[in-house]
């Protein structure tokens, strides 16, 4: 290998480095003495440098594409971006994204479209046999449409689960993943060959993904997508409150607030991420996974506090119980909690409350009222 | 890094690389050295811009790489003048060589993609997974179940081909691939010992 090749490949080498998470500053200064050794090095590292923050710019070929999905080699042609006709084409940047289901009818369409050609050129040639070549290859490409419809586009499962107030509920899906519904939670099941969606009606629920990055598992909350391939989080919808808590593996949230495709933000939540989603307000907060597990301990019938407002806590044990815990003042919702706790046994934790602050309750049918004592 | 001088080599400068290229490939008989003259004329104009820019980058370019293979054919004689031709072949007009080399975005774009469709598989994926999915090094380790070290090797090699096809052109990689296939042995071997 020339001189300048191998300049070259260690140039490569650290323009690699320099983009994975484990970049310290002491690596910055090994690569800032490299540079300084010689301006060969410099021109190779300036050269492959530019070119890693240009291809960049490729993410724009996965719009609309759901996360681990890579098109075929010469496949871009179908992105909004990328024009057939050549450069002087007008924009379309306004045209949807092409998702992989339409993708996959797309290409059955062409297939069948061919086929048409195939049948009708022999018949222009007088030729019998040849129409008969034709005919057969009509068959097949029908076949083939066929199959690529059955590929690509049919449901895998179709299903919906829901549970009631107080209950929770483990199903197995049909690609091997399992979902958890907490209490008064409902969900859509949709498994195609192509995509894993969910839609996330209302309540929570725990995925533990099976892994298969053909096919991302897209979780869908009103305008919000967290999409993962292999890994375990749990969504929470509250109304148009989400909160998502990941506990393995990545995940990613995406929101389309605006019709376009460039204001779309997406984040990248590595495990231990709580992220809370409000309104157009995003907030992440990186915790450790003792803790990011610990809010996920609904799971076993427990509520975990945490230096937690009483109000907070109340809002969650009534998120298993008909009757609801009323924080009447203030001051007793801003008492701090802490502790595990049945969600079942509302009336357990009540009571220590009244043992251990100045609180007292009184129930109702459908209510306990906390006052200041 | 990101000093005026970097930023405007890779504007002014490296946008011209697939004109110089072909340049070079048409004037100089031995192929083997084209990277190596390519460095160094890029060596050359950074080190004469760090003093004062020139006002025209593109006809410094061709006048550096001009100058550069004068020298190297008066330096050693390996090479006769007589198997490259008139020197004077080399005064060309550099307008005639190429037009401009300076990408409206969505040409970018497509350059950007066909460059990455050129990638081996594994690349591919790996450098999709990056830049695309915009997946960290170490998630795309987990999801792949290779090791990190891989991911870095693929994406080093990712961002080397993608220079070469993206600034370069066709022929120049295509070049670079039968290179590669020459070393291939030797990279196997690197291969080996590092996974």
């Amino acid at each position: 290998m020339s001189n300048s090749k191998k300049i070259e490949r260690t140039a490569a080498i650290w323009v690699a480095r320099r983009d994975s998470e484990a970049w310290s500053q002491g690596d910055q200064a090994d690569l800032d003495a490299w540079l300084e050794q010689a301006v060969a090095h410099k021109v190779a590292f300036l050269r492959l440098a530019a070119a890693w923050r240009h291809s960049d710019r490729l993410k724009a070929l996965g719009a609309g594409l759901a996360i681990g999905s890579m098109p075929a080699r010469g496949d871009w042609t179908l992105s909004p971006f990328i024009d057939r006709r050549g450069a002087d084409a007008t924009p379309s940047a306004q045209t949807p994204a092409i998702n992989p289901i339409d993708r996959g009818r797309d290409s059955a369409r062409t297939k069948t479209g061919d086929s048409d050609n195939v049948a009708r050129a022999p018949i222009r040639s007088r030729s019998k046999r040849l129409a008969m070549l034709g005919a057969a290859g009509l068959i097949l490409c029908c076949g083939l449409a066929v199959v690529l419809m059955w590929q690509y586009g049919a449901a895998v499962q179709q299903a919906a689960y829901r549970t009631p107030l107080g209950a929770l509920r483990s199903v197995g899906l049909a690609d091997g993943s399992e979902a958890t519904l907490n209490s008064d939670s409902a969900i859509g099941v949709d498994l195609t060959r192509l995509e894993r969606n969910i839609d996330l009606r209302r309540g929570e629920v725990f995925f533990k993904v099976a892994k298969d990055p053909q096919r991302p598992f897209v979780v869908s909350v009103g305008n919000h997508r967290v999409i993962a391939v292999g890994t375990r989080f749990s969504v929470w919808r509250d109304g148009k409150r989400l909160r998502v808590v990941v506990t393995e593996g990545v995940v990613r949230l995406e929101s389309n607030n605006a019709p376009g495709l460039e204001s779309r933000p997406t984040t990248l939540l590595p495990a231990g991420s709580v992220a809370e989603v409000d309104d157009a307000n995003l907030r992440i907060r990186q915790v450790a996974l003792e803790q990011a597990t610990q809010m996920l301990s609904w799971r076993n019938g427990y509520l975990a506090f945490d230096d937690t407002p009483l109000s907070v806590a109340a809002a969650e044990f009534n998120r298993y119980n008909r009757q609801q815990i009323v924080v009447i003042d203030p001051a007793v919702g801003n008492l701090r909690v802490g502790g595990n706790f049945r969600w079942s046994n509302t009336n357990g934790f009540v009571r220590l409350l009244e043992q251990g602050f100045p609180v007292r309750a009184k129930h109702s049918e459908d209510h306990i009222m906390l006052t200041h004592r | 890094m990101d000093e005026p001088i970097d930023i405007w080599f890779a504007r002014e400068i490296l946008a011209h690389e697939s004109a110089l290229m072909r340049y070079l490939q048409r004037t100089w008989p031995q192929r083997e050295d084209i990277h190596d003259l390519r460095q160094e004329i890029y060596v050359r104009v950074y080190e004469a811009a760090s003093r004062s820019r020139p006002a025209s980058p593109k006809s410094f370019v061709f006048t550096t790489a001009r100058h550069l293979m004068t020298d190297r054919l008066r330096r050693n004689r390996v090479v006769s003048i007589e198997a490259v031709g008139d020197l004077d072949e080399l005064n060309v007009l550099v307008d005639e060589i190429s037009p401009e080399r300076h990408f409206g975005a969505r040409q970018m774009l497509k350059r950007l993609a066909d460059a990455f469709d050129r990638l081996p598989d594994r690349c591919r994926q790996v450098m999709w997974l990056r830049r695309v999915d915009d997946l960290p090094q170490k998630a795309i380790a987990a999801l792949l179940g290779i090791s990190e070290k891989t991911v870095e090797k693929q994406i080093a090699k990712g961002t080397r081909l993608i220079a070469n096809y993206f600034y370069g052109d066709s022929s120049a990689f295509a070049a670079e691939r039968k290179s590669d296939a020459i070393s291939a042995l030797e990279n196997e071997h690197e291969q080996q010992q590092k996974d």
